[in-house]
């Protein structure tokens, strides 16, 4: 399995297109996005800067980014190519081709989490204790999982055609509702209701505790946990259902 | 010998089949893909699985290889389940529908096939025996039609398995190409290896197989060496017209060789299992046939005459 990994890495740092939307990307968008603020404005009811908060949520959207938007396409398109059928007929066991391809997004997925950091560090002088960067990185890193395993979902989940405009909407719906390109502040009340339940929101909340040194709610700690067992679930589920049909 | 009733006889131990499919059925809605499918492979047989489009080939090779599982029946890689004859390393296959994983070369295609196989040969050697050397550094995306089936030929034959599955594998290939290939596929065979391929061309089974299944609507239609398939589907075709009035059908009906017979208006068309006699004995009746036409059976006709000639027999 460790051969066909670091086969899906190779292509996937090959392809220049995939790698400037999860790596580079979320860096330039945390600058536009965080540029002009003076680092002095607080985002409501968090103590942070807008810097610091956003640099959280930039990272949450590089690591989504990675580890969604490659995946779900190239699933649905290799099932439709059968590609996954000749693989079946190899010793790779049955789910080595969806932890191949999960291994391989969290890869990429690690530098573009980082590269926000350093940008923030460097050019808005975002400032945190050691243990804050490596908790951080370890929690968003570790919390992408739990897109991971929607993005195999909707790859098994949707044809060739209708994967993309499926992903795209999950993964800009998700991203902006939870906000991970503003701070859920900014939104109307009845809408921050709605975003407050969504996996990303809990995702970026999850970095932004860290940042403020306090512990997590539990109730993000909670969707994050029950997102992860629908999504994993129904992944294996669909995932099922297709070496069945084959 | 003093024996107490009920033990059993013990048979020769024969070798343990290549392939062994036991009353193997697969339904799709209304359609019977493969029914009631028997058959034994042994080791080191070149066999040609032959049949029309919609013959049930690609399922079968499905049930074999356990991507699809049978309805009834069973079916036997080895003595041991498909899954577990391929996580051996004991087959390898080639799929017409098996896809390739694009933006990769063909060499690094190659040699992840080789590091998942057990038993790997190095991936010059694999590349080099697929015919594919020179293209190596090629982006998969990039391939024609023949050269992605050499492509798919070199994952069949990565490593050393008893067993080589190849579906439809000259299909996308010109004459010339086709005919390099299955110099390609005798290699496989000269090893010792078991090959099963399927093949809508009867011409590819004739040069390759030293055994033929000819295979329609799932089931299993003839199964005999190459010379013999031929002679069965060697039937020919033979149109004439015959001028004026009513045709007496009955001296037609008694012509030699003749295997079925219809005639409309004042064209008469025949099939014989030997077209020079029935022609012969048709000048014989004193009979002036217009519009002679002789010509051979499509492999699609032929299987609707032995299809005929199967049924009149179980009459």
């Amino acid at each position: 399995m460790n051969s066909l990994i670091k086969l899906e890495l190779t292509r996937a740092l090959r392809n220049r297109k995939f790698l400037f939307f999860s790596v580079i990307y979320p860096s330039v968008l945390f600058l536009i996005i965080a540029g002009n603020a003076d680092g002095t404005t607080r985002v409501d009811g968090t103590g942070l800067t807008l810097p610091t908060y956003m640099m959280v949520s930039m990272a949450s959207f590089g690591a989504l980014t990675a580890v969604l938007m490659g995946n779900s396409e190239r699933i649905a398109k290799e099932r439709e190519s059968g590609w996954v059928r000749q693989l079946r007929l190899t010793t790779l066991p049955g789910r080595g081709y969806v932890l191949a391809k999960t291994a391989s997004a969290a890869v990429v997925s690690l530098p573009s989490i980082v590269i926000v950091f350093v940008v923030a560090a460097a050019v808005k002088d975002v400032r945190l204790d050691a243990w804050q960067w490596l908790a951080l990185t370890g929690a968003i890193w570790a919390g992408s999982l739990v897109f991971a395993a929607l993005g195999v979902a909707i790859g098994y989940l949707a044809g060739g055609d209708a994967v993309r405009p499926i992903t795209m909407l999950t993964y800009f719906g998700l991203s902006m509702l939870g906000g991970l390109w503003m701070p859920t502040t900014t939104f109307p009340s009845w809408l921050q209701d709605i975003a407050e339940w969504l996996p990303t929101h809990a995702y970026a909340a999850l970095g932004q505790a860290i940042e403020q040194s306090r512990a997590p709610h539990v109730q993000d700690l909670a969707i994050l946990a029950v997102s992860f067992a629908l999504f994993a679930g129904g992944a294996a589920w669909l995932y099922r259902k297709d070496t069945l049909k084959a | 010998m003093t024996t107490t009733a009920g033990t059993p006889t013990t048979p020769t131990p024969s070798p343990t089949p290549v392939v062994g499919f036991d009353e193997v059925s697969k339904t799709y809605g209304n359609v019977r893909a493969v029914d009631g499918l028997t058959l034994t492979l042994r080791p080191g047989e070149t066999v040609a699985l032959l049949g029309p489009n919609g013959a049930g080939k690609s399922t079968t090779l499905d049930l074999l290889l356990g991507l699809k599982h049978p309805d009834s029946g069973t079916v036997r890689l080895f003595g041991t389940t498909p899954r577990e004859a391929i996580v051996a390393g004991r087959v390898g296959a080639m799929l017409q529908s098996g896809g390739l994983m694009d933006e990769v070369t063909v060499a690094e295609l190659v040699r992840l096939a080789c590091d998942l196989h057990p038993k790997p040969y190095r991936p010059s050697d694999v590349l080099a025996r697929a015919g594919i050397g020179q293209l190596a550094d090629r982006k998969v995306d990039k391939l024609s039609g023949g050269q992605a089936q050499r492509v798919r030929f070199a994952l069949a034959t990565a490593g050393d398995s008893d067993l080589i599955v190849l579906d439809e594998p000259t299909t996308g290939m010109d004459v010339t190409t086709r005919q390099g290939f299955w110099a390609t596929m005798r290699e496989q065979a000269d090893q010792g290896r078991t090959v099963l391929f399927a093949t809508h061309y009867l011409e590819e089974a004739d040069a390759i197989a030293d055994r033929v299944l000819v295979l329609h609507r799932g089931r299993l239609l003839a199964d005999g060496t190459a010379a013999e398939i031929k002679a069965k589907a060697g039937a020919r075709r033979i149109s004439f017209d015959l001028g004026d009035g009513r045709i007496d059908e009955a001296p037609l009906r008694a012509l030699p060789f003749l295997t079925s017979i219809d005639v409309s208006g004042q064209t008469v068309r025949i099939q014989s299992s030997d077209a020079d006699a029935t022609v012969h004995a048709l000048y014989g009746l004193g009979l002036y046939p217009r519009n002679l036409e002789v010509a051979g059976l499509g492999l699609e006709q032929a299987f609707v005459a032995i299809t005929a000639a199967e049924e009149a027999k179980s009459k």
